[in-house]
């Protein structure tokens, strides 16, 4: 039995404590919060504890954390996890800020524990269905990666203003299924930015609409478009082009009924929002940390993804306020 | 009933004669071509006659001139043409160069005759469609526009060395296509050419062969085009825009629609295999628009003053690919003056034109 503490109890923290709940051989032992009651009210639902930290972080039960607090603990959580010896799964993104990763890298490398970040985009069973598909040929040598990732609607904006700003905090998961997809690094960002939706996005320093492109050494290409709100739901599509073909993975509705009426034919919206249409891909990474852990595998989406994302994500903000493509190494 | 003479019997030529053919409104009366036998050839099936460019010009029976000869050719004709007071249908593009295509904008204004340049897919009736949505408000403010445009596999190598370019002779369509659906003119263009279809495309062409792109214009719409010179399944042409009420998509084309559900999948048809099948209507409704706006005195839908624009776009695709840095282009007028940058990608495009005429 693996024994897990988790840290925090919010939306996505809820998501996983259910799902480990729903897992065999992993029990949750330990809630950990700021918020007590909330803590409190979690722990009950499944049958485990409130604690602090310290205690978290001391019991020799304890195999492995999940951490799903805010990002700015992250970082500081991890590190205190590999001191304690504990192997970590995190919530993307570890850290707004390279210098304090490579910090939580270094901590986590240096204890050898695993380490598991939560880009959960590459466990969404059709997004995964693509890629084994795409590494095993059907379409040949990839040439072009197009993906859509527009949100139903923007984050409050007192959220926008903590979020390290749309390339780090949504953009992220799009470069790491950029990475995951083209099969190369890429080496060169350029980024287009634009505050279209609402002007106190732009007050604010952030931007809510954009269109990428990322290039590998072999000049593979990806295509990536963002926007903070899609009137039609969460717009989440990929397309692979290679040498034989092309692989799609389009979005999911509710339901696939069709409505055939005098004035058209309607379909459901897309699945709106994360919780929704990722419920199947976020009990399919926990699945996945747990079951590398048990084979002593590496994990399949590790903190060196985590960090590669990010530097991407700069890339992108330096190409948006300089007109040029920039390189990354 | 407007009279036609047809300059060029070749593949877009003899598709246009036909789709004259068929037509109550319109005649055809001459076709001309460097090769008089495949003027003849095609001519005379149809009821007209071959003949060349002085008669055809000279005859005051010819209303109109619809030119789908080779690129090099369709400015000197379409000055003839104008000259000659005759209505100008000018296959896609006018010239790869500015100062032609100035030139040709300039003796159709003084001639007063309309002028109309064949960028057939605005009259796909698709793409049409969402364009008229995208103007009616349904998606309201627009805001993103992506275009996907692969051609079935790639052209001989002979016709690549000579074509100007994927950005001149291609990604031409697409840079139209945004114009048209962005409501604004972009002003400013970053390009990312590759070669992985074909190394030949580089070392015996000077081409490439795959290119992504990004538009940007002054309120910062934005716009991606994808495109490569062999999709395997098929002539992949798509059209998506997003805007803050919701998003418009013009998908492929089938010759038919049905699925076949088996034991191991679903298989529907593979998209119309080219350009012809895919754009057949588009072809004919275009004639239809030019038709009208001739017989009403109507500007016509689309002009040289668009295939300008165009080029403009595709130089600075051109620069900014070599450059790493995007290109903006200012506002300009007719003849009006680019930035800096923009003038050094209208060089580095003639100098490559150049280039490539010499391989010819």
């Amino acid at each position: 039995m693996l024994e897990l503490a988790q840290f925090g109890a919010g939306r996505i923290g809820r998501i996983h404590a259910s799902n480990i709940a729903a897992t065999q051989g992993v029990r949750l032992r330990y809630v950990v919060d700021v918020d007590a009651e909330a803590a409190r009210k979690l722990a009950a639902r499944h049958g485990a504890r409130v604690a602090g930290e310290r205690e978290a972080f001391a019991d020799g039960e304890v195999g492995a954390v999940l951490i799903a607090s805010s990002t700015d603990t992250h970082a500081r959580l991890a590190i205190a996890a590999a001191r304690a010896g504990k192997a970590i799964f995190c919530e993307k993104p570890i850290d707004l800020s390279l210098q304090r990763l490579d910090e939580c890298l270094r901590e986590v490398e240096k204890a050898g524990v695993p380490m598991f970040v939560g880009f959960n985009r590459r466990f969404d069973p059709s997004f995964h269905a693509l890629k084994e598909r795409v590494g095993s040929g059907e379409v040949g040598a990839v040439e072009q990666v197009t993906i859509s990732s527009r949100d139903p609607a923007p984050p409050p904006l007192a959220y926008l203003k903590v979020s390290g700003g749309m390339f780090r905090d949504m953009t992220i998961h799009d470069f790491d299924m950029a990475r995951w997809l083209l099969g190369e690094e890429p080496v060169e960002v350029f980024a287009f930015g634009e505050a279209l939706i609402d002007r106190r996005i732009a007050a604010a320093g952030d931007i809510d609409s954009a269109m990428l492109l990322l290039r590998t050494a072999s000049h593979r290409m990806c295509h990536i478009n963002n926007s903070r709100r899609a009137a039609y739901g969460y717009d989440q599509r990929i397309e692979v082009f290679g040498a034989k073909g092309m692989l799609r993975a389009e979005n999911l509705g509710a339901s696939t009924v069709e409505h055939f009426s005098a004035r058209g034919t309607i379909a459901d919206r897309p699945l709106d929002f994360f919780l929704e249409r990722y419920a199947a891909a976020y009990r399919a990474e926990l699945a996945a940390f747990v079951a590398a852990l048990r084979a002593r595998q590496p994990m399949p989406v590790g903190a060196r993804d985590g960090r590669q994302a990010l530097v991407l994500a700069e890339a992108a903000l330096r190409s948006m306020k300089t007109g040029k493509a920039v390189r990354v190494e | 009933m407007i009279r036609f003479a047809l300059f060029g019997a070749g593949r877009i030529g003899r598709m246009h004669a036909e789709n004259l053919a068929r037509r109550t409104d319109a005649e055809l009366v001459y076709v001309v071509d460097t090769k008089p036998e495949a003027a003849r050839a095609l001519a005379e099936p149809l009821g007209a006659r071959q003949a060349d460019a002085a008669r055809a010009f000279a005859d005051p029976a010819v209303d109109a001139v619809l030119i789908a000869s080779s690129t090099g050719s369709h400015a000197e004709l379409s000055i003839a043409a104008a000259r000659a007071g005759k209505a100008i249908f000018c296959e896609k593009p006018v010239d790869l160069t500015l100062p032609k295509v100035d030139a040709c904008i300039q003796a159709v204004r003084r001639a007063r005759v309309p002028m109309f340049v064949g960028f057939n897919r605005r009259f796909d009736p698709g793409f049409r469609a969402l364009k008229q949505r995208v103007d009616a408000g349904a998606v309201g403010k627009l805001e993103q526009v992506v275009i996907t445009n692969r051609d079935p596999g790639l052209p001989e190598l002979r016709f690549l060395a000579t074509s100007g370019g994927l950005f001149l002779d291609f990604t031409i369509h697409d840079f139209d296509m945004a114009r048209w659906l962005l409501g604004e003119e972009p002003v400013e263009v970053f390009a990312w050419g590759a070669v992985l279809v074909d190394p030949r495309v580089r070392t015996e062409a000077g081409d490439i062969d795959t290119a992504m792109l990004l538009l940007r214009t002054a309120s910062g719409r934005l716009c991606h085009i994808a495109n490569s010179r062999r999709a395997a399944y098929g002539y992949d042409q798509r059209i998506e825009v997003l805007g803050a009420k919701g998003m418009l998509r013009a998908d492929n084309l089938a010759p038919t629609s049905v699925e076949h559900f088996g034991a191991d999948a679903t298989r529907t048809d593979n998209p119309w295999p080219n350009f012809q099948t895919r754009y057949a209507a588009a072809y004919r409704a275009e004639l239809d628009s030019f038709i009208r706006s001739v017989e009403r005195g109507t500007p016509p839908e689309v002009g040289p003053e668009d295939s300008r624009q165009v080029l403009v776009l595709a130089a600075a695709a051109l620069e900014s690919s070599r450059s790493g840095t995007s290109v903006r282009i200012r506002p300009t007028r007719r003849g009006g003056r680019g930035s800096g940058t923009l003038r050094t990608a209208i060089q580095t495009a003639n100098a490559l034109l150049n280039s490539a005429r010499k391989r010819g």
